[in-house]
C-alpha cells in the first residue's frame, strides 16, 4: 500500500462517511470535509506528525453561494500534502478559527478574512492586514469588479472592452446587415 | 512576551529598507537594546496579483505574474507553467524541461548572490553586495541573452520555453560558471571565512529545528536548523530526479551563520546542477503549439504545484473552472511562513542591532508574502 | 574552503587585491559608454506599417493594455487589413513581447533599442515603425516556428484519388467533430475574413459557435445573410480564406469546410431558422432557378413577399445542380438547402423558359418587380479548324448533360483546353466517363491558371496531365470525320511595356501533335440574352461587351422595378457572389416596394 493510500484508509477510518477522501496523485491526498469536521481533522493530522501548515486558502465559488476553505498541511515523513476542502456558506460566512491547532494560521485567516469577508470565530485579531482603509466589499470575491473600481479610482478606460466583446444578435432576416 | 511599558522605546524599522528585500515595516518596542516584541506590518507591497490573474487569459499571466518577486522571477512562471501542464497533462518537450533547470538554477545563482550581499551589507561589509551585485550581473547579462529580459524574464509559456537557446549559449554559460567558482574563493576569503563575520552571526537569531517545523519553514532556512528538505529531492519536479547533486547538511546550528553557509554550500551545488544540464540537454523542440492563446483553455480541477526556490518552498494552489481565465491561483510565498509569525517569534530578546542581519538571513522577501 | 576556518587580520591579501587594479569592471562606465544590448533583447517596438494589417491581435493579448489600436486615415488598406496601427504606451508596456508572438504577419517586433528620453510625458506614446529598426535578427523577432500561432491548418480528409476517380461519389470525406473543433480553435476572431466575403458572414461568429459545439448557433449566424451555408460549406470559392490573417504567413483557417461541417450537423433548419409568417401583399418574379435567386427570394420570403422563380429546367439550382460536379457537391447537400428555401413559400415553375414560355413583358405585367438571375450558360468554343462536328463539347453543355443524366460519349484520350476551375470539372468529369487518358492544355503558364490551388492539385492526383504554355491550332480528323490528332504549338511569355501581366505569344513555327480523340474546350461561358425583347436591350444599361448588366447599389438596373443579380452582374462569378447579389437585391425590392407605397 503507497503512503498516499495509507492516509486515506486512516482518514476514512478515523472519520468514517463524512469524509470523502481522494488520492489526486502521487503525493496529493484532498479531503472533502464538512464545515464541523475540519478542526478535528487538523488537530488528528496534527497529531499524525503533520508539522507543516503549508497554505490556507479561499475560492469563491459564486454561482453555488459558497465558499472553499482549503487547508494544506504536509508532513515530512510520508512526504505528503493533504488539502482538507470544505465548503462554507457564502452569505455571513464564518468558520472557527484553526489557530489553536496551527499557530500558522494566524495571518492566513487575517487575509483571508480581509480578502473575502470570512469570519473566523475566535480569532484574536481580524485586523487590517494587507489593506488600508478599505472601505468596499472584499476585494478577493468574484463579485468586486477590479476593472470598474479601477475606471472610477484612477479614471483609467478599459482599452480592449471592443476587442473582446463580440456583438451578439439573434436572426433578424434581410437588413441585419447591410 | 516581555510586558510593554509606557516608557519603553518604539521603533518602525521600513517600509523602506528593514534590511529586506522590498518594502515592508516592522514596529518593534525595545528595552533598551533588548527587543520586546516585534509586528510585522505588511501592504505596502500588495499588489492584488491574485485578482489581476483572474482576470488574463491563461497565457497573458506569464507576464504578470513573475513581477511578484525580483530577485528571483523564474519560479512564478515555471510554477504556472507546471500547473497548466499538470491540469491539461500535457508532456513537455525534453530540451525545454533542461533549459527551464538552467533558468531556474541561474536564478537561484542570481538570487544568492543578491543574498550575500544582503547579509553582509547588514553586517556592514560593505565591499561585498559591491562584488555580488556586480557578478550577478553575468548571470542576467546570460538571460539578456537567452530570454530577452535582464530581470524579468518572461520566458516560460505552457508547453516549454519560448525560444530556443541562442547560439553558444552553453558555452558561455560554462564560463560564467567557471567564472563565479573562481570567485567563490574570493568570497570566503573576503566573507565566509572573516572573522567579522563569523563574530557576528555565530549564535545568533536562532531558529532551531522545533521552531522551524513549528512555523512551517522551508527551504535553505529549514536545512541551515538541520532538517534535510529540499523539493528538489522531496517531490522531484521537471526532471530533477536526473541529476545528481547533495543538499548539504554540514551546518545544522540554525543562527545566521549556519544560514549564510548553507546557501554558500548550496551555490556550488546548483554550479553542478547547471553543468549537469548542459551536458546531458537533448536536441528537439522547446515547446508546444497552443493554437489560440484567447481560446486556451484548461480542464476544471484545481492542483498544488511546488517547487525548491531560494527562499524556500514556493507553491501555487490553481483553480481552473475550464475556462479562458483561471479562476482562482493563491501564491503561497515562502517568506508567509519565515517573515511573519516566525519573526514575532524569534525577534523577542534579541539585540536591535542584530534584526536587520537576522531579517536578511532568513532571506524575508515581503513581496512574495503579499503578492 | 573548510568549515570555520579563522584566519586572522587580512583575509584577503595584498597580492590577491593586486589582481582587482587591472580588471575591466562590469558596472557604468564613466564616461558614458552604451551597453550593447544582447541580440534578443526586448526593447521598443519597431512595426513594419506595409506588412501590418491592423488586425488588432496584439492590442487584444497586451497583459498591461499598453497598445490601442488608432486609425491612420492617410493609408488605403488593402483587402483583409484596416489601417489602423498599433500604439504603444510606454508607461504600461512590461516589454514581454508576447504583441510580437500573436502577431499573425510578422510586421511586429521589439528591437534592441531601449533609450527614450524625454521630459515630455507624451513621448512615451507614440505609434511605433520602422525608425528604430535595429535591424533584421536582432531584436526579440517571430517567426512561425516561434509564434503562439499555429499556421499549419487540419487538411480535410479526401478519398484516395485512385479510388474517387472511378465513380461520381462525393469526395470529401467531412470533417470528424474533433477535427473541426480542433480547428475552429485557431480563429482569432479579428473578423478581417469578413472583408473578403461578398456577403459578408459572421464568420468569426460561427466559427466561435463551433468551437463549443452550439452548432445551431452557428447555422443561425450564418443564415444572416446566406439561405446555402451548406452548400457554400462545400464548394465556395472561399474568398475569406484569402482575407484570413493567417493567410499572410501560412495556411488560413479552413473557414468554408467549417461552415459545412457545421450546417451539416443541423438537420432540420426550420429548428434554428423558423418559417417566416409575415405577409406584404407583393409578388415578386424571378427569373432562372440559380444561387442568385434562390437568395433573393429566400429573403423575400422572410419579409412575406411571395416569389415566383421561372426557371427553363426540370432542377432547381442554376450552375450549382448544372455546372458543378456531384463528386464536388453531392445532390443530398443541394437538395435539403433548396427543399428549405421551399419550404419558406417560394414557389418555382420547372420547364417555363422567359421569352419562350412566357415573354419577359408579360413577367413585368403580372408582377411588382422582376429579379433577372439567368446566368452564364453558353459554353463558348475556339473557332479553330476542325472544332465544328463531332467529339468537340463546350465544357458548360457537356457538365450540363452529365448532370441531368443524359448519356454522354466520349473517347478514351480527351485534350480539355482551358485553366480555370471550369476546366478542371472537365478533366476530372472526363476521367470519371472512362477517359484514359486526359491531357490539359493552357496558354499560359501553371502559376497564370485562373483555376484554385486545391483544384488544380486534385486534378493533378488523379492523373490530369497538364500541359501548360502550349496552344492548340487544329483539330485533324480521319476521313470518317473523327478526331485522330490535335496540332499544337508552344508559347512564350512575353511581358510587354505597361501590361498588368505578361502575354503568350504562340511560337508558330514549331508544330506539334497530340493523339487524341476528344476535345473538351473549357474557355469561358457566355451570357444569353435571348429573353429580352430587342427594345428591352437598348433600355437596360449592360457593359461595353454585352457581358454584364449594370445595376446600382441596390441591384436595380437602369429600368425600374427591374433587378439583377449573380452571374450576369458580377464579374467574380461565383455562387456566394450570386448569393450576396440575391441577397441585396431583397433588400434592394423591398425597398423599391415601400417607395412605390
Ligand atoms: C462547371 C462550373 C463549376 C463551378 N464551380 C464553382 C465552385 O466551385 N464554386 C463557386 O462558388 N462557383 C462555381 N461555379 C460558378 C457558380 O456556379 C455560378 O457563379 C453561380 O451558379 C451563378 O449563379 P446565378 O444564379 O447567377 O446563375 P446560374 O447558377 O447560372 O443559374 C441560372 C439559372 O437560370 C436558368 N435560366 C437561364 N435562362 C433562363 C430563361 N430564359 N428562363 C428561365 N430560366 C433561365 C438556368 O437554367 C439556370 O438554372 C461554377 C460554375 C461552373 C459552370
Ligand atoms: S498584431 Fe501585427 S498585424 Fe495585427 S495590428 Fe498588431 S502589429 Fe499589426
Ligand atoms: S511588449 Fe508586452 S506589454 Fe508591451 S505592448 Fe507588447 S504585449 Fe504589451
Amino acid at each position: 500500500m503507497t503512503v498516499e493510500e495509507t492516509i486515506k484508509k486512516d482518514i476514512e477510518t478515523t472519520f468514517g462517511e463524512l469524509v470523502r477522501v481522494e488520492i489526486e496523485r502521487k503525493h496529493r491526498v484532498r479531503a472533502y470535509t464538512p464545515r464541523n469536521m475540519v478542526l478535528p481533522m487538523l488537530a488528528y493530522l496534527k497529531q499524525r506528525g503533520f508539522h507543516q501548515f503549508t497554505l490556507l486558502t479561499c475560492v469563491d465559488w459564486i454561482k453555488d453561494g459558497k465558499f472553499e476553505l482549503v487547508y494544506n498541511l504536509y508532513s515530512l515523513n510520508y512526504n505528503v500534502h493533504v488539502l482538507i476542502s470544505t465548503k462554507i456558506n457564502r452569505d455571513k460566512a464564518t468558520m472557527p478559527t484553526a489557530i489553536n491547532v496551527y499557530e500558522m494560521a494566524f495571518d492566513y485567516e487575517r487575509e483571508i478574512h480581509e480578502m473575502f469577508g470570512v469570519e473566523f470565530e475566535g480569532h484574536p485579531r481580524l485586523d487590517e492586514f494587507l489593506l488600508e482603509d478599505w472601505k468596499g466589499i472584499p476585494p478577493m470575491r468574484k463579485d468586486f469588479d477590479t476593472r470598474k473600481y479601477v475606471e472610477e479610482k484612477y479614471g483609467m478606460k478599459d482599452l480592449t472592452k471592443e476587442l473582446f466583446t463580440r456583438k451578439e444578435q439573434p436572426y433578424r432576416g434581410p437588413g441585419s446587415n447591410g | 512576551m516581555g510586558k510593554i511599558r509606557e516608557f519603553d522605546f518604539e521603533y518602525f524599522i521600513g517600509p523602506a529598507h528593514p534590511g529586506v528585500t522590498g518594502n515592508m515595516s516592522y514596529h518593534i518596542w525595545a528595552e533598551g537594546d533588548t527587543i520586546l516584541k516585534i509586528e510585522p506590518n505588511l501592504g505596502y507591497l500588495h499588489r492584488g496579483f491574485e485578482k489581476l490573474v483572474e482576470q488574463r487569459h491563461w497565457i497573458k499571466n506569464f507576464p504578470l505574474i513573475l513581477r511578484i518577486c525580483v530577485p528571483e522571477p523564474d519560479v512564478n512562471e515555471v510554477l504556472l507553467a507546471m500547473a497548466v501542464e499538470e491540469l491539461n497533462e500535457i508532456d513537455v518537450p525534453e530540451r525545454a524541461q533542461y533549459i527551464r533547470i538552467i533558468v531556474l538554477e541561474l536564478a537561484r545563482l542570481a538570487a544568492y548572490l543578491f543574498y550575500f550581499g544582503g547579509v553582509a551589507g547588514a553586517i556592514g561589509l560593505y565591499t561585498i553586495p559591491q562584488w555580488t551585485i556586480g557578478d550577478r550581473d553575468y548571470i542576467l547579462d546570460l538571460f539578456e541573452e537567452l530570454t530577452g529580459g535582464r530581470v524579468y524574464h518572461i520566458y516560460q509559456t505552457i508547453g516549454g520555453v519560448r525560444r530556443d537557446t541562442p547560439e553558444g549559449f552553453e558555452e558561455r554559460v560554462l564560463k560564467v560558471l567557471d567564472y563565479l567558482e573562481e570567485r567563490l574563493k574570493d568570497y570566503d576569503k573576503l566573507f565566509f571565512e572573516h572573522p567579522l563575520f563569523l563574530k557576528r552571526t555565530k549564535g545568533i537569531g536562532i531558529v532551531d529545528k522545533d521552531t522551524a517545523l513549528r512555523f512551517s519553514v522551508t527551504g535553505p532556512n529549514l536545512r541551515a536548523a538541520g532538517v534535510n528538505y529540499d523539493v528538489r529531492k522531496q517531490e522531484p519536479y521537471l526532471i530533477y530526479d536526473r541529476f545528481d547533486f547533495d543538499v548539504p547538511d554540514i551546518y545544522r546550528d540554525g543562527d545566521v551563520y549556519s544560514r549564510a553557509m548553507q546557501r554558500r554550500l548550496e551555490f556550488a551545488e546548483s554550479i553542478r546542477i547547471i553543468r549537469q544540464a548542459i551536458d546531458k540537454m537533448p536536441g528537439g523542440a522547446v515547446n508546444i503549439k497552443i493554437r489560440n492563446p484567447f481560446e486556451y483553455r484548461v480542464r476544471a480541477g484545481s492542483t498544488y504545484v511546488k517547487l525548491e526556490s531560494s527562499k524556500g518552498e514556493y507553491g501555487f494552489y490553481v483553480v481552473s473552472d475550464g475556462g479562458v481565465l483561471p479562476y482562482r491561483l493563491h501564491v503561497r510565498g515562502p517568506s508567509f511562513s519565515h517573515g511573519l509569525q516566525l519573526v514575532r517569534h524569534i525577534a523577542e530578546g534579541t539585540n536591535i542591532a542584530d534584526i536587520s542581519m537576522i531579517l536578511f538571513s532568513l532571506d524575508v522577501c515581503p513581496p512574495d508574502a503579499e503578492r | 574552503m573548510q568549515k570555520g576556518r579563522c584566519v586572522m587580520g587580512m583575509n584577503l591579501k595584498f597580492f590577491d587585491a593586486l589582481k582587482f587594479l587591472v580588471r575591466k569592471p562590469h558596472t557604468v562606465r564613466v564616461p558614458y559608454e552604451k551597453k550593447e544590448p544582447a541580440k534578443r533583447y526586448r526593447g521598443i517596438h519597431v512595426n513594419d506599417w506595409e506588412k501590418c494589417i491592423g488586425c488588432g491581435n496584439c492590442a487584444k493579448i497586451c497583459t498591461c493594455q499598453a497598445i490601442e489600436m488608432v486609425e491612420i486615415p492617410t493609408l488605403t488598406p488593402k483587402m483583409g487589413a484596416t489601417n489602423l496601427r498599433p500604439q504603444v504606451d510606454y508607461g504600461r508596456c512590461s516589454f514581454c513581447g508576447q504583441c510580437v508572438d500573436v502577431c499573425p504577419t510578422g510586421s511586429l517586433k521589439l528591437s534592441t533599442e531601449y533609450e527614450i528620453i524625454s521630459s515630455d510625458i507624451n513621448d512615451f506614446k507614440f505609434i511605433p515603425n520602422l525608425n528604430r529598426d535595429s535591424g533584421p535578427g536582432t531584436g526579440w523577432e517571430s517567426d512561425i516556428e516561434s509564434s503562439l500561432l499555429d499556421f499549419k491548418r487540419v487538411e480535410m480528409p479526401e478519398r484516395d484519388p485512385k479510388e474517387r476517380k472511378k465513380d461520381f461519389d462525393w469526395v470529401l470525406k467531412g470533417f470528424s467533430e474533433e477535427e473541426a473543433v480542433f480547428e475552429a480553435v485557431r480563429c482569432l476572431g479579428c473578423a478581417l475574413c469578413v472583408q473578403g466575403c461578398p456577403t459578408g458572414m459572421y464568420i468569426p461568429e460561427y466559427i466561435n459557435a463551433i468551437f463549443n459545439k452550439d452548432y445551431e448557433k452557428s447555422v443561425e449566424w450564418m443564415f444572416i445573410n446566406n439561405p446555402l451555408p451548406e452548400v457554400c460549406g462545400t464548394i465556395c470559392t472561399h474568398r475569406c480564406e484569402d482575407a484570413c490573417v493567417y493567410h499572410n504567413r501560412g495556411q488560413a483557417v479552413q473557414i468554408r469546410y467549417l461552415k459545412g461541417f457545421a450546417a451539416g450537423k443541423v438537420d432540420d433548419y426550420e429548428k434554428v431558422v423558423g418559417i417566416s409568417k409575415k405577409k406584404a401583399d407583393k409578388k415578386v418574379a424571378l427569373i432562372g432557378a440559380g444561387p442568385a435567386s434562390l437568395s433573393c427570394a429566400f429573403y423575400l420570403r422572410r419579409e412575406g413577399v411571395d416569389a415566383v422563380i421561372y426557371e427553363a429546367q426540370k432542377v432547381a439550382g442554376g450552375m450549382l445542380k448544372l455546372g458543378i460536379p456531384r463528386y464536388r457537391l453531392p445532390d443530398s447537400i443541394l437538395s435539403k438547402e433548396i427543399d428549405f428555401i421551399k419550404k419558406q413559400g417560394v414557389e418555382i415553375k420547372f420547364g417555363i423558359r422567359v421569352g419562350v414560355d412566357v415573354t419577359f413583358e408579360q413577367l413585368l405585367k403580372m408582377y411588382d418587380a422582376v429579379f433577372i438571375g439567368t446566368g452564364y450558360h453558353v459554353g463558348s468554343r475556339m473557332g479553330i479548324p476542325g472544332d465544328e462536328g463531332e467529339g468537340v463539347f463546350d465544357a458548360a453543355t457537356l457538365l450540363r448533360d452529365v448532370n441531368l443524366g443524359k448519356e454522354v460519349k466520349i473517347g478514351k484520350k480527351v485534350l480539355v483546353i482551358g485553366g480555370g476551375d471550369v476546366a478542371m470539372d472537365a478533366t476530372r468529369t472526363a476521367l470519371r466517363l472512362g477517359a484514359e487518358e486526359v491531357i490539359l492544355s493552357y496558354r499560359r503558364r501553371y502559376v497564370d491558371m485562373p483555376a484554385s490551388d486545391e483544384e488544380k492539385h486534385e486534378a493533378e492526383a488523379e492523373g490530369v496531365k497538364f500541359m501548360t504554355q502550349t496552344l492548340p491550332v487544329e483539330i485533324v480528323r480521319d476521313k470518317n470525320g473523327r478526331i485522330t490528332k490535335v496540332k499544337y504549338v508552344e508559347t512564350e511569355m512575353v511581358h510587354e511595356e505597361g501590361a498588368r501581366r505578361p502575354k503568350p505569344v504562340p511560337k508558330m513555327d514549331n508544330v506539334m501533335e497530340w493523339e487524341i480523340d476528344t476535345v473538351i474546350m473549357a474557355i469561358g461561358q457566355k451570357p444569353d440574352w435571348s429573353f429580352l425583347p430587342d427594345e428591352w436591350k437598348n433600355k437596360i444599361k449592360f457593359d461595353r461587351r454585352m457581358n454584364h448588366i449594370i445595376v446600382n447599389d441596390d441591384m436595380m438596373t437602369d429600368v425600374e422595378g427591374v433587378f439583377a443579380g449573380g452571374d450576369i452582374v458580377n464579374p467574380r462569378a461565383d455562387a456566394i457572389s450570386a448569393i450576396a447579389d440575391g441577397r441585396k437585391a431583397a433588400l434592394g425590392i423591398i425597398k423599391y416596394l415601400e417607395i412605390r407605397k
